[in-house]
């Protein structure tokens, strides 16, 4: 125990010693959370919209008040003598609304009436949104001129849970939390692992009466330091900026937040002993911290949407699991019946990173 | 004829192209740096490709039906038809049915009251109640219009309903399919050229300054500026190897449509490799070592594939935030690749893009060349 303490303090004293790794470890993490959590969000609103009236009649120009009266719409006045084809393919506006000739007088006489609408489907999930919105905008407008004609048979009241307001930051502020843990804390336990091989340090250590696991979690231990500090800020900064609340029973969220900074911790600690070149080491976390954890963790999109070809390798990859344990801790606060599989999962390969850190480690012999 | 012969031949001796052909022997020789080329890139395309996908589908819903009649399980029917929904359990009460949706079982829940029909002989109107797990705000907003079109199917097939006086038929236009991943991959290509770019001319700057043969380098007869441009060139052939692999991906395994002038697009890819070039080379001048440098461009590379629009849209993000991605080379590129390849347009939709990008290319690169050569004095 007392061989540990000291490879901890040397550890910690090496970091402190090292502005770089410093502010690695603490600020630009934090920077990175706030400015990337708040940024990223797939629910457009104001969609620029163009509306060509062919119709010019008081109602015609009611229904395209409809739109501009519309939060989700910002509408852009059409050119004479331009197309609305033309805008779109120049990109100035994402959607083209055409109001038929005779749209109010067939309205007035009781006729149903179509409008189009052009969607730029580049990207898709906008045009579905721009869809739904302009649906909304015509349901609406066909309420007020009509009410006698629209009042159905079956309609719908909506409750939205655990994010009323939709809003895009509650649920990337998390997601960004984790992949910040996953990249950071693994980095400095792989330079300090490396570092040891790459300038011969290690020699001291094969010669010192320290044994295997005593090395390897004396160097976890100092890395969890640094990276609890990390995770402690951050929540800090979701509390805050991202205008979140811890919604139910913390101990998950405490519990899965040690194992996790173990789990990747030990990951770097198993990448840094088995790559005794610290680039190299830095460059493979970042493909298994970074890359994987964006892609294979359902941060911005949802992970049943990968290929089963793929997804089995997310069950793998530990930010899947602990980005539900926080989201769950901050959203629905749904306990240990809701996340109580994901904090043993993270647990699990967590052991698994430590026995194969360890089994690269054990002979603390010089290689050859 | 021999005369220009023997230009040509003289221009392949000079001073330029014996370094030029040192550096290209050097990355070859350098396996993990030819790897980081070649096989990265293709791998990083495929993977983003298939592991990135905004669709919403596979939603697990449940149901409260406290009514029991075949008209409820009709319109229970009529909710899990599309691919949107997938039925995942009914329940006995609301609150049961609740603590499903918090614990994470559910994504949706819809209750159907007991007097759906009664009301509904009445000519009333029944109210069909919809919870919807929110945390994901796109999600949310996605399934509850999902939620909508199907009670509004229903209401056209009752029996009597009135037909709505105004309706909206919409056209989906470029891509009639709402194929995801042409809009993931054309957005991810100008993140990966600017990340193995600058990787890539970081790696073959560092190595002169960490091994001390920067020396050498001024030893030789050539000027400064050879230097630079020697350095350069290698590197931005190899690297344009690399983007027509990844243009042949994007085209035989994601389809994705090249409807627009390839070239335009290759030109594009250039002024981002320039930039990814003149990132590397200026990290590269602030670094003492390739894990620092390596290190800088983890802060680096982030923000600037996440604020580009490649992934997510730029009009969804701050409104302050916006105007910065202005600055963003990948933004430029992806508005390019976009436009030409799935909407296929020409460069008079463009040119303020590619214009951008060229500029922005100049000034990373001009930045860069003029800081090493300032290294090399």
């Amino acid at each position: 125990m007392r061989r540990i303490l000291a490879q901890v303090r040397k550890e910690l004293t090496q970091i402190r010693r090292d502005p770089l790794a410093l502010a690695l470890t603490l600020v630009l993490p934090l920077a990175l959370v706030a400015l990337m959590g708040t940024s990223v969000s797939l629910t457009v609103t104001d969609i620029p919209i163009v509306i060509q009236d062919l119709d010019q009649t008081p109602l015609s120009r009611q229904y395209a008040d409809a739109f501009r009266t519309s939060l989700m719409f910002h509408v852009v006045t059409l050119p004479p003598a331009t197309a609305p084809e033309a805008l779109l393919a120049t990109g100035r506006v994402r959607a083209a609304v055409i109001i038929p000739e005779h749209f109010g007088r067939e309205i007035r006489r009781g006729r149903p009436t179509e409008t189009q609408l052009l969607v730029d489907a580049t990207d898709g999930n906008t045009a579905r949104l721009t869809r739904g919105g302009a649906g909304q905008v015509t349901q609406f407008f066909a309420r007020q001129i009509a009410p006698e004609r629209t009042r159905v048979p079956v309609q719908t009241a909506t409750r939205l849970w655990f994010n009323p307001g939709r809003e895009s930051r509650k649920f990337y502020g998390p997601g960004f939390m984790v992949l910040a843990l996953s990249i950071f804390p693994p980095v400095l336990a792989a330079l300090a692992m490396s570092r040891e091989a790459e300038q011969q340090t290690i020699l001291q250590v094969y010669v010192s009466s320290i044994s295997a696991h005593e090395y390897l979690l004396g160097k976890i231990l100092a890395g969890m330091v640094t990276g609890l500090t990390q995770c402690l800020l951050s929540v800090g900064l979701l509390l805050t900026l991202f205008g979140l609340s811890l919604a139910g029973d913390p101990t998950p969220l405490i519990v899965g937040s040690v194992l996790f900074v173990f789990c990747v911790v030990a990951f770097g600690s198993l990448v840094g002993a088995a790559i005794p070149n610290q680039a190299a080491a830095v460059q493979a976390v970042g493909l298994g911290g970074y890359l994987l954890s964006f892609l294979l963790s359902g941060l911005i999109f949802p992970i049943e949407n990968i290929p089963d070809g793929l997804r089995w390798i997310s069950s793998l990859v530990q930010a899947r699991y602990y980005i539900v344990v926080v989201r769950d801790a901050f959203l629905q606060g749904g306990g240990w019946p809701a996340v109580w599989w994901a904090v043993l999962a993270i647990g699990a390969i967590g052991l698994g990173f430590y026995a194969l850190a360890w089994r690269a480690m054990r002979r603390m012999q010089v290689k050859a | 004829m021999d005369r220009v012969r023997r230009l040509v031949a003289g221009r392949f001796r000079g001073r330029f192209w014996a370094l030029a052909l040192k550096e290209l022997r050097q990355i070859r020789r350098d396996r993990r740096l030819t790897l980081s080329l070649i096989v990265t890139p293709v791998l990083q395309v495929l993977l983003f490709g298939f592991a990135l996908d905004s669709e919403v589908r596979n939603l697990r819903l449940g149901v409260v039906d406290e009514s029991r009649t075949p008209e409820s399980r009709a319109l229970i029917s009529t909710l899990g038809e599309n691919a949107t929904f997938r039925l995942a359990g009914s329940y006995a009460t609301p609150t049961v049915m609740g603590e499903a949706l918090a614990i994470g079982r559910l994504d949706v829940g819809v209750v159907i009251p007991y007097d759906f029909v009664r009301r509904r002989m009445r000519g009333q109107p029944a109210t069909v109640q919809v919870l919807l797990n929110a945390a994901n705000a796109n999600t949310a907003q996605i399934s509850q219009g999902y939620v909508q079109d199907a009670i509004a199917r229903l209401n056209r097939d009752l029996v009597g309903a009135p037909a709505a006086p105004v309706e909206l038929r919409a056209a989906y236009i470029y891509n009639p399919g709402l194929v995801n991943v042409w809009f993931i991959v054309t957005g991810v290509f100008g993140t990966l050229i600017i990340l193995n770019g600058s990787l890539v001319a970081a790696a073959t700057m560092i190595r002169e300054k960490e091994r001390g043969t920067v020396e050498q380098l001024l030893m030789t007869p050539a000027s400064a500026l050879e230097v630079v441009a020697a350095k350069l060139v290698p590197v931005f052939l190899l690297l344009m190897i690399m983007v027509v692999l990844v243009l042949a991906v994007a085209a035989l395994v994601f389809h994705v449509p090249f409807r627009g002038n390839a070239l335009l697009v290759l030109a594009a890819c250039g002024g981002c490799v320039l930039t990814g070039i003149g990132v590397g080379t200026f990290i590269s001048t602030f670094a003492r070592s390739a894990n620092q440098t390596l290190l800088i461009s983890f802060f680096v590379n982030p923000p600037l594939a996440m604020l580009s629009g490649g992934l997510t849209p730029i009009e969804a993000m701050p409104k302050w935030v916006q105007p910065v991605t202005l600055l963003n080379p990948i933004a430029h590129f992806a508005k390019i690749a976009r436009s030409v390849l799935v909407k296929g347009a020409g460069l008079d939709v463009v040119y303020p893009n590619l214009l951008a990008l060229l500029v922005l290319a100049a000034i990373f690169v001009g930045v860069s060349a003029w800081r090493f050569r300032r290294q090399l004095g």
